[in-house]
């Protein structure tokens, strides 16, 4: 008799892990897993390997396409699994079954969850593993998981909840597509502060992560990425979590098949009271989420802090050592971008080797956060630049390491290195060349192989034609007539003809000249 | 038995017979196209489409997505979300015993499948009357179809309950298109409402779904049956 007891203790012991089995084993999300698969190779896979090597940058598609289109078809999915007893009119027969129909519900429900955030956390997976080949620096940062996975079963439980107490033909595609004009209207909302300016106020949008590449490539690289936003996420698609795992304990449909509607009566008094408590907790974190989000400030370089939430240490520097290479001119990167340093190196040392010994001529390159003004040249021998500087080649840190071995890439670094050099770009109210360092910076640039950069006159429809576009203040001096690219690029011409000798001897005679905007186009030899 | 007694005087009409009206083909067809309509769930269908409709309004109107791809990114959704609709209708109850029933019922499909995707089209953009919809009615009634031949397609294989999946995956890597510029037709959505070749993979992936749907009809077995 003993043994019977103890026997039926342990079968019932078992019994919601053997249902939790089956459920798993027939889950219609199965089903979804190929379009799942292909969301997640087009929206998350391609684009985050077009991204540079960096784990926050990387690792922000997941938060982002991913945990959209992820919760859209867990939240058409799982309200397709809630409706499942009338589809088949099995709730009669269940209805005489010894487990609870809110117990039966549940597994579903997490049946349903299980598949969508096991297909979701192994596309994180993908990111991370493929990220970690590739990342030189820094590790991989969990928060966005959290969030993500709160998101999508979040996702689920609206979605569950919905085909509970509408059961019907049209609630599943209803309820994703509803779920996916949610998202959209929320990420354009969330997608307007990206740019906030810095001490801007926080808003309630926060506790929707954007769509799109972030603001820097050197995200989380200089600077710690506050986790107070993702906690503010965390805690607000948590308490919505728990809200519709509530109402969905209060419908009646979770107990007696066939009912519709909430309940609030006495059936089944302590379900009722957990079920109460349940949307009280998760309205209130909801609530107090919302409210955080309400009292952020977007800080530069640090990006949006929670006061309640944040930890000063978040905001001192990433301490780092640079690696360089090089010996007649040095070029220096963060570790984090260390995947570049070939093409920095091999795009810079021609360039400096041009300007080499001429007064002011940086003898060092170095990456830099970008939160210090770039030194003037002719002030320094060490020419910095950051992740974050527009220059006028196609130099952007958001390419990959692959694409800056590309000539063109590296051309853009050297068009903004000589830019630098023969002008006072780094000045505050600097706006462009004058003509007559236009026309320097071309001949210079050709002796190192480089095009035109895309200066004023040459960035309209007749550049290649020779161009005759005139703009009447050329670049920001405003102290020199018009010139046409015709005739920038005639001055050009003539100095770049010149021997190297007589060349770097003018140079040396005029550069603080050129750089103060003192020498005109016709003054060029 | 004598032969007397087996020539029996004919039977009257049977009373039935004269108690019913001879039966009109006109309002038989209608009464028939009405009963597979509603079997199909259209005039629920019909007014999920005018919610799409007002979803759409709301959207163009209040600009809620404005910016940026967004601007094009959620109409899109919403047409798709028309065409999720005209898919799920495809859905018959009675399975395999309608299709012994006739010969109409090819016809019948045809005929909802195709007054659906018009009657998408029509409440979408009557939803837009006056409003700047990105790519106007062209981009509009392209996505419908399209999405639309997507979901028939999908009929056949999910049967039409299921068919959202297909079609909304295609609407996500709809998104991912716009965001990276691409230019082949067969991502119809993200190109331009002249654009001829898009208009024929869109045309023919409707064209290939309605025939298909027309002539074998939505799975009737529903695809999560385990």
């Amino acid at each position: 008799m003993t043994a019977v007891t103890t026997l039926t203790a342990r079968t019932a012991r078992f019994r919601p892990a053997r249902a939790l089995r089956l459920e798993i084993k027939h889950s219609p999300v199965v089903w979804a897993l190929p379009v799942l698969a292909a969301i997640f190779y087009f929206n998350a896979y391609r684009v985050a390997a077009g991204f540079p090597p960096i784990w926050a940058v990387r690792v922000s598609v997941i938060t982002g396409a991913n945990l959209v289109f992820f919760s859209v078809i867990g939240a058409g999915i799982a309200a397709w699994a809630a409706a499942r007893e009338g589809r088949r009119k099995t709730g009669d027969l269940l209805a005489t079954t010894a487990r609870a129909p809110w117990a039966r519900r549940s597994t579903v429900l997490a049946a349903t969850t299980f598949w969508v955030v096991l297909a979701y956390l192994a596309g994180v997976a993908v990111i991370y593993i493929q990220t970690a080949l590739e990342a030189t620096w820094g590790g991989p940062p969990l928060w966005p998981v959290a969030v993500g996975v709160v998101g999508v079963a979040a996702a689920c439980a609206i979605g569950f909840t919905g085909g509970t107490l509408f059961p019907g033909r049209f609630t599943a595609p209803i309820v994703a597509v509803a779920v996916f004009v949610a998202w959209f209207v929320a990420v354009a909302a969330a997608n307007g502060v990206q740019n906030a300016a810095n001490g801007m106020r926080g808003t309630s949008v926060l506790l929707v992560a954007v769509i799109g590449r972030p603001q820097n490539p050197a995200l989380g690289v200089f600077y710690h990425v506050a986790p107070d936003v993702s906690i503010a996420q965390v805690m607000f698609m948590g308490g919505v979590l728990l809200a519709a795992v509530g109402l969905l304990a209060l419908s009646p449909a979770a107990r007696v098949p066939g009912v519709r509607g909430l309940s609030f009566g006495s059936a089944g008094r302590r379900l009722t009271v957990v079920a109460a408590v349940l949307v009280g907790c998760g309205v209130a974190a909801s609530a107090t989420a919302f409210s955080l989000t309400g009292t952020a400030r977007n800080s530069f370089p640090t990006g949006w802090e929670i006061p309640a939430l944040h930890d000063a240490a978040d905001d001192q520097p990433i301490p780092y050592t640079l690696d360089c290479t090089g010996s007649a001119f040095t070029v220096c990167i963060h570790p984090a971008f260390e995947p570049y340093l070939g093409a920095m190196s091999a795009a810079l040392e021609p360039a400096a080797a041009e300007i080499a010994g001429l007064p002011g001529a940086p003898i060092r390159a170095e990456m830099n956060s970008g939160v210090t003004a770039q030194a003037v040249a002719g002030t320094t021998s060490v020419y910095t630049y950051s992740t974050e500087q527009e220059g006028y080649g196609g130099d952007s840190f958001w390419a990959t390491p692959g694409m800056a071995r590309a000539a063109v890439w590296e051309q853009g670094v050297q068009q903004d290195f000589i830019t630098w050099f023969v002008s006072d770009s780094a000045e505050p109210d600097w706006s462009g060349p004058t003509p007559a360092e236009e026309a320097v910076a071309i001949a210079l640039l050709a002796k190192v192989g480089a095009p035109i950069p895309q200066y004023q006159q040459f960035s309209g429809p007749s550049t290649s034609s020779g161009g005759s576009s005139t703009v009447g203040t050329v670049g920001g001096s405003g102290a020199q007539s018009g010139a046409t690219a015709a005739q920038i690029t005639a001055a050009a011409g003539r100095f770049e003809s010149l021997s190297s000798a007589a060349r770097r001897a003018w140079l040396a005679a005029n550069i603080t000249g050129l750089r103060s905007g003192a020498i005109t186009l016709a003054q060029l030899p | 038995m004598t032969a007397a007694e087996v020539k029996t005087p004919p039977l009257p009409p049977a009373p039935s017979a004269a108690r019913w009206p001879a039966p009109r083909p006109a309002r038989s067809a209608a009464r028939l196209v009405w009963l597979h309509l509603r079997s199909r769930r259209a005039p629920a269908a019909v007014l999920a489409l005018a919610v799409c409709a007002a979803a759409l309004r709301a959207v163009v109107h209040w600009r809620l997505t404005s910016g940026g791809g967004l601007t094009q990114q959620t109409p899109m959704i919403l047409e798709g979300a028309a065409a999720v609709v005209i898919a799920v209708t495809t859905h018959g109850p009675f399975g395999e015993a309608e299709r012994a029933t006739g010969r109409w019922l090819p016809c019948l499909r045809l005929g909802s499948a195709l007054a659906l995707t018009g009657a998408a089209i029509g409440l979408l953009q009557l939803g837009v009357t006056g409003a700047s919809l990105n790519g106007g009615v062209l981009v509009l009634a392209r996505n419908v179809v399209g999405i639309t031949g997507i979901g028939l397609l999908a009929s056949l294989v999910t049967g039409g309950l299921l068919a959202w999946i297909p079609q909304l995956g295609y609407v996500a890597f709809a998104e991912y298109a716009l965001n990276e510029a691409w230019r082949n037709p067969w991502t119809w959505p993200v190109r331009p409402p002249w654009d001829r070749g898009a208009w024929i993979c869109a045309a023919l992936v409707f064209a290939v779904g309605l025939g298909a749907f027309t002539l074998r009809g939505a799975r009737s077995r529903l695809a999560d049956d385990g």
